[in-house]
This record gives structure tokens, sequence and C-alpha cells, in this order.
């Protein structure tokens, strides 16, 4: 009973003193404030959005997809080496030279899933894929990072370093892989994405090459202003063949570069020694080395037009 | 003493649940007249909360809720100029100046005088607005204009697509009675 009485005086006392504390108190902590607080705090985490700015980092494909009727025009550059034998002023520092150029398009099917097409100089590759964000991270980390799959298949048309595609299948090379993306904070992102590249001849066409490999990708971004940051690439192609064989000597294709973002543009400059631009080309051959001065410049533009109907207005 | 404890609690209960209104699917829209292309966007997201009897009011709305038409423009919203990672609402708190009698219907034109936190730098506005009593449901609306440098929205030169320096604000709430 006397436990009673002393829970009720409280209680009296709680609402009276909250009673005055709303009359008197500045509006800032007035008891609506708290009430306002458990209305908001049930909210449920939300995806994370824009883990990367754009698709590509420099070798990597990122875990973002293009948007529901977006397009996503590309273009990719990789000058020549910019040190060794074919470096050096007289090519103006690989400059003259274009190791790899690569054209894509990307359309959003939905907002998760896109369908890309290009073309790369390197083995005149034309590749043709999907692009599926199957999960989200979100911001309350039930989904601490975000899985995306691709899935390309390329052809080679044309006989750029061989002569023996007797069988067309032999022309076909296939690439899936699965990305994982975290976005750590607002300025940094990282993602690993293990993947397994199928080349029906083996590329390069060399003996003792083999048709499949699997390869892990490890790639992150560093933000060092809203509309700038550092992007670095790596991948290790897990290929006995590539590991013992001296003649070529094969490397791990690795990047370095900055990223800038201008509205709808993104732009980057890097420094890789892959020399070319699809991941079928670049982890199944990549024969230079930084040390060796067979690095080069490179860059990418890419530009989002957005195809969503013109806006009908939702300012109400 | 039981009962008596009782029957003030129940009192007391009854007089908050008089005097308290929240909403909880607030209507809060922007936009902006930009010469590419108007920004435009809402969400049906906000929160609120309103003491009739001492005028406290209380808004809350998270960034990311916040719709767009298109979904770059969504993005470099909540990435470059809201930050909504560090800052994930948008608040103001502060005080009806007029005194609004919930129990009788009309239109009462008011004041509202308080702080508005948006990208986490905060403003003492006075911000004019209009309540609603009709059949003992009370709906509030506002029209206002929010500066982006006010709140430390930067927008940068580097940036193609031009982007207004204020933005219209819309507000929408239809209030219930709290229930404890």
């Amino acid at each position: 009973m006397i436990k009673k009485t002393f829970l009720f005086a409280v209680l009296v006392a709680l609402s009276s003193l909250s009673r005055a504390q709303q009359t008197t108190a500045p509006p800032e902590s007035s008891g609506t404030d708290s009430l306002l607080n458990s209305l908001t705090a049930g909210d449920k985490g939300q995806p994370v959005i824009a883990t990367f700015k754009s698709t590509r980092l420099i070798l990597s494909e990122t875990s973002e997809t293009i948007k529901k009727n977006n397009l996503n025009f590309m273009v990719i550059h990789r000058f020549g080496d910019i040190g060794g034998d074919a470096g050096g002023g007289k090519t103006l520092w690989g400059l003259d030279n274009s190791s790899d150029i690569y054209i894509g398009f990307e359309y959003g099917l939905t907002d998760n899933l896109d369908i890309d097409f290009g073309r790369s100089k390197y083995e005149q590759l034309l590749e043709l894929g999907l692009k599926y964000n199957i999960l989200h991270q979100t911001t309350d980390n039930s989904m601490p990072f975000a899985v995306t799959l691709v899935g390309k298949t390329g052809l080679k048309p044309y006989e750029v370093s061989t002569r023996v595609f007797d069988d067309y299948s032999n022309r076909l090379n296939y690439f899936a892989q699965i990305i994982l993306a975290r976005k750590f904070s607002s300025s940094f992102s990282f993602q690993l994405s293990p993947s397994f590249v199928r080349n029906n001849l083996p590329f390069p066409y060399l003996a003792g090459n083999r048709q499949g490999f699997i390869a892990l990708s490890a790639a992150g971004r560093l933000k060092f202003s809203k509309r700038m940051g550092i992007v670095v690439d790596y991948a290790h192609p897990f290929s006995s063949y590539r590991q013992n064989s001296t003649s070529p000597k094969f490397y791990d294709p690795s990047g370095v570069g900055l990223e800038i973002e201008t509205g709808g543009h993104v732009f980057t400059i890097n420094f890789t020694n892959a020399q070319a631009i699809s991941p079928m080309n670049f982890l199944s051959d990549t024969e230079s080395k930084w040390t060796k001065g067979q690095y080069r410049l490179g860059f990418a533009i890419t530009r989002v037009f957005d195809f969503n109907s013109k806006h009908k207005g939702t300012y109400k | 003493m039981k009962y008596i404890a009782l029957i003030l609690l129940v009192w007391f209960g009854n007089q908050a649940r008089q005097e308290t209104y929240v909403a909880k699917n607030a209507r809060i829209s922007l936009f902006s007249k930009a010469p590419l292309e108007d920004i435009d966007a809402s969400s049906t997201q906000g929160t609120s909360v309103y003491n009739a009897a001492t005028g406290d009011l209380a808004f809350s709305v998270p960034i990311r809720t916040f719709k767009f038409q298109k979904s770059m423009m969504q993005d470099h919203f909540n990435e470059n100029y809201m930050e909504s990672d560090k800052y994930p609402n948008a608040t103001f708190k502060g005080r009806v100046q007029e005194k609004v009698e919930t129990e009788k219907d009309g239109t009462y034109p008011v004041t509202v005088t308080g702080t508005l936190d948006v990208h986490g730098v905060k403003q003492t506005r006075s911000i004019k607005g209009i309540i609603t009593v009709k059949n003992a449901a009370v709906s509030m609306t506002s029209d206002f204009l929010v500066q982006c440098k006010d709140h430390k929205i930067d927008i940068p030169q580097l940036v193609f697509q031009k982007i207004a320096e204020s933005i219209q604000i819309k507000v929408a709430a239809n209030y219930t009675p709290y229930k404890k």
C-alpha cells in the first residue's frame, strides 16, 4: 500500500512537472519532442543508395545498376604503355596508341535489372549481358551488404589474333560474377567479386591454356569531396596455367584512378597495367607489368539519360 | 486509495488525449524552378505532433522518403545536397502563436515560431500556416521557402544542371487525437 501511494505521488508529481514544463520551457525541450521521437523511432531501415557513383570503377563493374528507363552511355579508353619498349617520348608516353576502346550501353529494365551491350577494340569482342541487384544493403544493417549478379556473353566476330575459329561456338565467351558491396560510410565503399570466366577457345590461344577459370576482384572508393574520389581496383585470376606460364608471363590486373561526378556525367581518369577493358579479356590476358613501365593512362566517361516521362508534377 | 489513483490517472489520460494530436503520414513537397528542369519531389512519411493546449508543434521527415520522378535526381538530392547519410531527417520544432480551439470548427490562420533543422543547420523561423478544425478533425497546411545557403546546402560550380537557390516547401498534415 505504501508502495502504491508512493507510486501515485510520483505520478502526480511527474504529470504536474510536465505540465509546468509545457507552459514555461522553450519549445525545443517540450513533451512533443519525445512523443515525436517515439513516433519516428519505429522506422524501418531504408535501402542504402549510391554505394558507387557509376556502374564501372576502373576494371570492375560496381554493384550499381541503371534504374528503370534510364540509359547509360559509356566510352572507356586505355592508351598505350607509358614506359618500357612501347612507351616513352616516341609514343608521347602511350598517348599515340590505344590498347583498348570500349563503347557500351546499359538500359534499366527495372530499378534493379539492366541489360548491357558493348564492344571492345581488344579482340573486337562484342558483349551482351544482364545485371541484377538482387539484395540491397540497408541502413539498419539487417542486410549488411548489397548483392549484384552479372552475366555476360561475349562474341568475337572477327579473327583478330587467331585463325582457328573453325567452329562458330569457339567465338563465344562467358562471364559470371557475384558482386558483394558495402558502403561503410558516405565516403568509403568497398566490394569483393568472385567471378567465373569461360572462353570456349582458351584465350590467349596458347598450348596448355584452359577454357574456364575463377577470379576474385576487390575494388573500393574513397571520396574526398562530395563529387570526387580515389578509386582502386584489383583482380586475381586463380589459374594454374597463368600462374606457371613463363612465356608469356601473366600479371594481376590492377588500377588506381580519380573519379569525378558532375551531375549526369561521371568521369574517371586512371592508371592501370591491364590493356583490356572487358573482364573476359583482362582476366584472361594481362601480360603487362607495372614495374616494366607497362602501365597506361585511361579514362571513362559515362552519361545517364533518363527516359522516364516528363514531370507530371508531384508538388501539391 | 487505489481507486482515487485510477480515477486521477484516467482523468489525466483523458486530458492528454484531448490536447495532443499526431499526424503520421504528413505530406511534404518541395519544388524549385530550375532553368533546365524543375526540381519536384514529395514525401508522405512526415510525422508531426501538435499540442493544442500549449501550442507546441513538431514536424519530422526522413530525407530519404522524398520521391523524385527521376531516380538520378533523387540520388543526387540525397548524396550531394542533403547528405542524408549524415543528416537523415529534416525537423521543425516550434510553437503556434495563436490559440486554436480544437472543439470548435473553423479555419485558423496561424504563425508558428521555432527552429527549422535542415541539413544539420538550425534556423529560427516564423512560418505561416492554416489550421483547420472540422468535425473535431484537425488539419494543417503551410507554404514556405527554404534558402539553400541558410542551411549550407552547397550548389557547386561544377554542376551543369543549375539549381535554384530557394526551394518552395508545402506541408499538409491530418491529425488524429493521440491515444496512449
